[in-house]
């Protein structure tokens, strides 16, 4: 679904991504790792076309989204969160789901057909406060709200960027739920960051390790825990062999 | 624990939840322009059936401030940016009627050098509208080309420079505006009615943008550029459609104005009209057509007691001292007010008709 090859992009002096291959597919939910300042949130910028690599290419479903601009990839299918909540805070919780559908049935009536605002609130625990300003929900909530409102996209591809950060631990359970739903429900190709490992090791099929601006290992969750070079990235230093 | 909440919270919200066809949503915002237009046709016609002939002049020009503010309300209210410069196309709006329509007996005597002949050219009132409307439709879908691209503080000292350049044309182009001196003669063919008319009209076309798709995208816009752009919203196309629906609006505030009082100079379209305009706004809130009506009426009937104190009264045997200038420093004293103690204005965030449905709910419980 999501192919993402050999991407660069350089800040000023700063090389926040070298080279960075990686790929999703269809019903998959790949975890992105690695420190801070690693380059995760630059990877995720590039694909959704907030940042235009230097080089290398984005591909979804085949077609070239190379630094479109965030409302072109959003139109073929990227759907996204962001790290620091962004809501449209004096709209209702309703309303914020409403706008992605609206955009969404304007460029792919098939997938929003398939798509309930009702349904994506209820299914986010939101439909008890649909009429109420998203400003005023819980942190929780908002969270929650974020990923209602990027699947009311109806995206082939959806990037969630830290949805744990400031969950308790039975939130972000409740969280790993929804998120596993939208594999079940949706089908799209699934990208998450998150510092909580053990949240990513629950959640995720493969895991794609990111240190310095380089994908330094990928692969099955387990398998990339054995990597010597993760261990030294996490632990700070290397197993012994 | 958390999910019996969400349950209780369910079952309280029930029965709203049920309506989101879109047909429906459409017909609710008719129904509320509606509702938010009534305190306006109950004054103005009071006005038109019990008020003396000098109330109904001065209601007159509160109509076309009432436009003009709803016109404003129409760009600022969804788009978050604060516009200085609507009063240019109140201006273009009511040069357009007066240079089309005036009787050419007139024109002989006011602008005779007018080029491109419309020193020889007399237009009927309503084709003369029209153009006038469209030519400033043309210069909205320009100026917004520029505005569109920008926001916040840069979009401001456009509109800004807008309005100091229209102005500047109407000052300095003496053979087709007539310079400083009043552009008369303009056929009086609008009264109260038609002012009523028009000011249903206009509420009523507000409300239906502001809740629209391109409405509802816009503000969503406004609140947050980059999580609008990650859901494929275009700001920049919604923010031209609603600054040439808002110009057009107070164009025709304009040329309603040019038909009523008859005589037109620039100086009526200048800073006075948008400090105005704007308190009205600012006073009643932004970010409701219902807030918009509400502060033209309340500073309307505000302004008009302070003018009457202005000149000096007599309270029984008490001689207050005349007070020239106390309606502009009240003026600025609301905006200031209203600043510090009540941004989202008198209305804040809900339409007439969604107070009252939720008073109503509440009292039936």
């Amino acid at each position: 679904m999501l192919s993402v090859e050999a991407v660069s992009k350089t800040f000023g002096g700063v090389q926040a991504l070298r080279n960075a291959s990686l790929s999703c597919e269809a019903g998959e939910i790949l975890g992105l790792i690695g420190p801070n300042g690693a380059g995760k949130s630059t990877l995720v910028n590039a694909i959704s076309g907030v940042l235009r690599p230097d080089t290398g290419s984005v591909k979804l479903a085949g077609q070239d989204i190379t630094g479109r601009g965030p409302e072109h990839c959003a139109r073929a299918g990227v759907g996204r969160t962001f790290q620091t909540i962004r809501l449209f805070k004096d709209l209702t919780v309703r309303q914020n789901v409403e706008v992605a559908h609206i955009t969404c049935r304007a460029v792919r009536p098939d997938a929003a057909a398939r798509i309930g605002v009702d349904q994506l609130l209820a299914q986010y625990q939101l439909d008890g406060f649909a009429d109420v300003p998203a400003g005023t929900l819980s942190y929780g909530s908002q969270r929650r709200l974020e990923i209602a409102r990027a699947l009311a996209l109806g995206p082939s591809l959806i990037l969630l960027d830290e949805p744990a950060a400031g969950l308790n631990e039975g939130e972000s359970e409740t969280l790993a739920i929804a998120i596993e739903g939208i594999r079940r429900d949706v089908g799209c190709a699934t990208i998450v960051i998150d510092h909580d490992l053990r949240f990513i090791n629950r959640l995720c099929d493969r895991l794609c390790v990111m240190d310095q601006g380089q994908v330094i290992a990928s692969g099955q969750t387990e398998e990339v825990w054995r990597d010597p070079r993760v261990i030294e990235v996490y632990v700070g230093q290397s197993a012994p062999a | 624990m958390a999910r019996s909440d969400v349950a209780q919270a369910i079952e309280n919200t029930a029965p709203s939840a049920a309506v989101a066809q879109p047909g429906s949503a459409m017909m609710r915002s008719l129904v509320g322009g509606l509702v938010t237009a009534l305190p306006v046709l109950a004054i103005g016609l009071a006005i038109l059936n019990f008020a003396p002939t000098y109330y109904t002049y001065l209601a007159l020009g509160a109509f076309v401030n009432l436009i003009v503010v709803v016109g404003l309300q129409v760009f600022m209210g969804n788009s978050n940016i604060a516009n200085l410069g609507h009063s240019a196309f109140v201006g273009l709006g009511a040069y357009g009627v007066a240079i089309l329509s005036t009787p050419l007996a007139m024109k002989k005597l006011s602008i005779p050098n007018a080029p491109f002949g419309f020193a020889t050219l007399q237009l009927d009132p309503v084709s003369s509208a029209l153009i006038a409307l469209m030519v400033v439709g043309i210069v909205a879908a320009v100026s917004g080309k520029v505005i569109s691209r920008l926001s916040g503080v840069a979009a401001t000292i456009v509109s800004l420079a807008l309005l100091i350049i229209v102005h500047s044309v109407f000052l300095n182009w003496t053979d087709l505006f007539k310079g400083n001196q009043a552009f008369f003669g303009i056929p009086k063919v609008v009264g109260l009615p038609w002012m009523l008319v028009f000011s249903v009209v206009v509420i009523v076309a507000a409300r239906l943008f502001k809740d629209s798709r391109w409405g509802l995208q816009l503000r969503a816009s406004a609140q947050s550029p980059q999580a609008a752009a990650a859901l494929g919203i275009d700001a920049r196309r919604l923010r031209l459609m609603s600054w040439v629906l808002s110009a057009l609006i107070c164009g025709l505030a304009g040329v309603l104005y040019a038909y009523f009082a008859g005589t037109i100079s620039p100086k009526l379209f200048y800073f006075q009209m948008i400090f105005n305009t704007l308190a009205m706004l600012i006073l009643g809130g932004m970010a409701t057509v219902t807030g918009a009506v509400t502060g033209v009426i309340v500073l309307s009937v505000g302004l008009e007691f302070i003018r009457s104190i202005e000149s000096g009264v007599t309270i029984g045997a008490i001689q207050l001292p005349q007070l020239l200038g106390l309606s502009g420093v009240a003026l600025g004293v609301v905006i200031v007010l209203c600043m510090a103690f009540r941004p989202s204005g008198i209305s804040g965030r809900h339409e007439l008709d969604e107070l009252l449905s939720r008073f109503f709910r509440r009292n039936a419980k």
